[in-house]
């Protein structure tokens, strides 16, 4: 992958160029031929007026005649990408494909910004009243602080613990650590971490970030061609839930994640007990505590505790989002579940330095579209 | 749409009932809907007060809240009251909602029922 952050001087097929060329640098596959290539971004056309850029990626990396697409589906376009690369390869089709995502987007207005990512919102009960993918987390936390007695305070400690795993990642779009007291509860919290959508502040969301990402998959029978330790895709679930928020049956569930979630355990003969690690989508620091629920690994309303109690922490029993998670590695949106992947096989491989989980041999991921609406969730396993 | 009532739909075949308007239920796939009254005021559910604003938006900070009404029907819009909290009753309002694209879009928002 690329370093996550800002790219000014960069233009986004730069940036999937280069992350795309690190993969099969690595996989040692630069001579070797790859027989599709699936570049996942959800605003190329939008914000980089580039539309068809999987065309310009595969002539970019003259990998023809490989079969080439774009997918988009919002922020789970990265792991969208890696299901179907894996889907080409189990029917037979194809041996290997090179799967690589990206985002270019700190160039463009923040109102810009919002209000794209906001059009993947329930169009007319959300997007026309206004309604932004903060507005829905910050409903959301408030429900579960009522509810579940998260608190303002709990919020915080999963930015403090996300931004000292970032730290540790040289990929990171912020790789510095923060303070409880710099963010919360401190006359310098008020200055530094201004209200976003009540109550969540600006250390609760992830940044808008340039970047791209990259996995090189194989079918498995071939895995040994390119590395002595080839990390398998054990499971899979792809599920979608009702769009608008307020139709859901509890707006404090994430339905689609939590049945994706199932799919794909059950794919692999696993349970959540079983997860060494995972990367969740922490695009608001209240989604890493519902998620981490609804995935399987801690009873509903007790995320929180789970967190304080430094179970998600390194050293703890399920380490979440070592990578730093979208909120310091950063959120360049199509790349985002892909890099989550890249993390994982890195942590697989026992390649993570300081970051490092001793010992992992599973893990899982997910990647979400829309507000918890469409969530693809990986299991990964070292062979 | 009549403008001082908001309307939900009602599925005939299951009688699930939505704000929103949809060619098939999404609990039973039904297809035929008819019009239903949502009642003169429901209750504040979650809100939030927004500082983040999307283009179009020219109220800051914008509160925006899901609303519940009978029969568990909930509604999402902005509230014209800032100092809201979950529990609160609200009625809907008609007025200007936005701007999108340079456009004035109308719609229902919510007034605290003092």
């Amino acid at each position: 992958m690329t370093k996550f952050g800002r790219h000014d001087e960069r233009s986004l097929i730069d940036l999937m160029t280069e992350s795309s060329i690190r993969a099969l640098e690595h996989a040692g596959a630069t001579e070797k031929s790859v027989d599709a290539v699936y570049a996942a971004s959800m605003l190329a056309g939008e914000l980089n007026n580039q539309t068809a850029i999987a065309s310009a990626l595969v002539d970019q990396l003259a990998l023809f005649p490989a079969a080439a697409e774009r997918l988009e589906n919002g922020p789970a376009a990265g792991a969208s990408a890696i299901k179907n690369a894996y889907c080409g390869i189990a029917c037979g089709m194809y041996d290997t494909v090179l799967v690589t995502g990206g985002e270019k987007m700190r160039h463009v207005r923040a109102e810009t910004i919002t209000d794209y990512v906001a059009t993947m919102t329930n169009m007319e009960e959300e997007y026309v009243h206004g309604i932004t993918l903060p507005s829905l987390a910050g409903m959301l936390a408030r429900i579960y602080m009522e509810r579940y007695g998260v608190t303002r305070e709990d919020l915080s400690r999963v930015a403090v613990k996300n931004h000292l795993n970032g730290s540790k990642n040289p990929y990171a779009h912020i790789q510095q650590p923060i303070s409880l007291e710099g963010i919360y509860g401190s006359p310098e919290a008020e200055v530094n971490n201004p209200v976003i959508a009540e109550p969540l502040r600006m250390y609760d969301c992830c940044p808008v970030t340039d970047g791209a990402a990259s996995v090189l998959l194989c079918a498995s029978e071939k895995a040994k061609e390119y590395t002595d330790t080839p990390i398998s895709i054990a499971g899979i679930g792809h599920a979608t839930d009702i769009m608008a928020v307020q139709d859901r049956k509890d707006p404090a569930v994430l339905e689609a994640l939590r049945i994706s979630a199932v799919q794909a355990f059950k794919m692999a003969k696993m349970t959540p007990q079983d997860m060494n690690l995972a990367e969740l989508h922490d695009a608001f620091t209240i989604l890493e505590i519902v998620e981490s629920e609804d995935a399987g690994f801690f009873k509903k309303g007790t995320g929180h505790v789970a967190l304080r109690d430094g179970v998600t922490s390194l050293g703890g029993k399920l380490p979440i989002n070592m990578s730093g998670g979208l909120k310091a590695r950063g959120h360049p949106v199509g790349a985002t579940g892909v890099s989550q992947v890249v993390e994982l096989v890195w942590q697989l491989r026992g390649e993570a330095d300081k970051r490092q989980v001793k010992g992992a041999r599973r893990a899982f991921s997910c990647n979400m579209g829309g507000f918890g609406n469409n969530v693809v969730s990986l299991v990964l396993e070292r062979s | 749409m009549v403008e001082d009532r908001l309307i939900g739909f009602k599925c005939k075949k299951c009688g699930a009932i939505a704000h929103s308007r949809r060619m098939v239920c999404s609990s039973c796939k039904g297809r035929d809907f008819e019009e239903y009254p949502l009642g003169d005021e429901g209750k504040v559910v979650t809100f939030t007060k927004l500082w983040a604003i999307p283009e179009g938006i020219e109220q800051l900070p914008l509160t925006l809240a899901i609303v519940e009404f009978d029969g568990n029907v909930r509604v999402t819009g902005q509230v014209l009251d800032e100092d809201i909290k979950t529990g609160d009753k609200v009625r809907p309002v008609w007025g200007n909602i936005r701007k999108i694209r340079g456009k004035e879009v109308q719609g229902f928002r919510f007034q605290r029922v003092s």
